[in-house]
């Protein structure tokens, strides 16, 4: 598994960003969009609000390009942020109030193997099998951080569970991806 | 901190996952500065991260890269110098700024009032400050007129009493027009001085007043020409006296009169 072996250099790519070459843009899209877009429709269920957030995050990609610091992290992370917290902005803002985090992770998973199977369906599966492999609470904390939105404080008050326990589950639990997913 | 317990803490997470606070995250990149094992520990968590999103990618309509390539091209190039500035919501941002211009504006007023107040009450201060002087003043003025009526009131009663000879001296040849008057009570001994006109002396004279008895000259006090008080009480003089004079004397008196300069003398 790991990273598609096809995209070019994170920081080519930020480069050419920052000269406002379209092309860039288009290439950025065509690569990022799907990861971007998977990780915005965990958060927010409704379809069109998960379409109008990642059209946000994108042009806010484009807009604010120059904000972006190589120094402090992968130009993904960089991205995968903005698009979480546009997601969470718009999940507590009014309009959303009513739909909640009221899914579960199986749901998820379920949607994606049925519905949106793309370039990486084997992986959909594959990450239910690895997801499955983890331990229950270890999964728990994952699934309310990086499918939810939640932060770790916000995990530790609603669930009373003390903060850095919290921190130590998500760290385990991803751990235990990582080995499984074979990132190096 | 030990290294390990710092990477196991889960403070790594929470930063690839922008969950700090601005602190935290400062904390972290000077962290990760410091020490090489903490900028690989966060490079694998972001991979891993990144490999997760990639695993759990979901397609969106194809319809949306059309609307966004549509808005980045219509973007001029000019705009590219100009700083993309984010909007505040309107709601609670507006109010706010109603809320800090309302609060100015009370807070002004009450300033203007707070000097407003300030200045009457410093005028009202000087005001009465000037009234009280003025009243000082009448009071001095009062007290002087009065101990002078007390003075007037008493001289007239010596002048009128009939117990008091009226004694006149004329100027002498050394200063005709010179005149003052002795008011003589035999029987008390007492001399009061009123002065009609007598020339003005240097800082080192004055004038003495002599009683003549049985030829003799007694002294009867010295005295200033331009003293103010109506009648002058003198040293007492007991009976006998058959004259009275004055004689022009270094400050402080003589035992014995300078004849000389007599400026005036009247027979009782």
């Amino acid at each position: 598994m790991g990273l598609p072996n096809y995209q070019i250099d994170q920081d080519q790519l930020v480069a050419q960003m920052k000269a406002r070459e379209a092309d860039a843009f288009s290439y950025l899209y065509d690569n990022y969009s799907a990861a971007i877009y998977g990780s915005i429709s965990r958060i927010v269920n409704d379809v069109d609000v998960a379409q109008e957030v990642l059209q946000d995050a994108f042009m806010k990609f484009w807009d604010k390009i120059d904000q972006y610091d190589s120094s402090k992290g992968r130009f993904f992370t960089w991205m995968v942020n903005i698009s979480r917290n546009l997601a969470i902005d718009k999940l507590r803002s009014k309009e959303m109030k009513k739909v909640g985090k009221t899914d579960t992770l199986e749901t998820y998973v379920s949607g994606i193997e049925r519905d949106h199977l793309n370039h990486l369906s084997i992986d959909g599966i594959g990450l239910k099998e690895t997801l499955s492999s983890l331990r229950d609470e270890e999964r728990f904390i994952l699934e309310m951080v990086y499918f939810k939105g939640y932060t770790q404080s916000e995990i530790s008050e609603e669930f009373d569970i003390p903060l850095g326990t919290v921190k130590t589950r998500l760290r385990m639990g991803l751990k235990n991806m990582r080995n499984v997913l074979q990132v190096e | 901190m030990n290294i390990e317990e710092y990477i196991s803490s889960g403070i790594l997470e929470a930063y690839v996952m922008d969950q700090l606070s601005p602190a935290e995250r400062t904390e972290v990149e000077t962290m990760a500065t410091a020490h090489p094992e903490i900028r690989k520990e966060l490079e694998k968590i972001e991979l891993s991260m990144e490999s997760l999103a990639f695993a759990t990618a979901v397609t969106p309509p194809a319809d949306i890269k059309d609307k966004l390539m549509a808005q980045v091209a219509s973007a001029p190039a000019a705009e590219k110098a100009t700083p993309v500035v984010e909007m505040k919501p309107e709601g609670s941002f507006g109010m706010l700024r109603f809320a800090a211009a309302a609060s100015l504006i009370v807070a002004l007023g009450s300033a203007i009032m707070a000097f407003n107040y300030w200045y009457k009450w410093q005028s009202a201060e000087d005001r009465l400050a000037s009234l009280i002087a003025q009243n000082e003043q009448f009071a001095d003025n009062y007290n002087q007129v009065n101990q002078q009526l007390d003075d007037i009131q008493n001289a007239v009663a010596i002048m009128n009493n009939t117990a008091y000879k009226r004694v006149v001296m004329n100027g002498t040849d050394n200063s005709p027009e010179s005149q003052a008057t002795v008011y003589w009570n035999e029987a008390t001994a007492d001399v009061y001085l009123s002065i009609q006109n007598l020339k003005a002396l240097s800082q080192d004279q004055q004038y003495q007043l002599w009683a003549i008895i049985d030829g003799k000259p007694v002294d009867a006090g010295v005295f200033d020409p331009n003293g103010s008080n109506f009648l002058v009480q003198m040293k007492n003089i007991g009976p006998n006296a058959a004259a009275f004079a004055v004689t022009i004397e270094p400050r402080g008196g003589s035992e014995n009169p300078s004849l000389e300069t007599m400026q005036v003398v009247g027979n009782v």
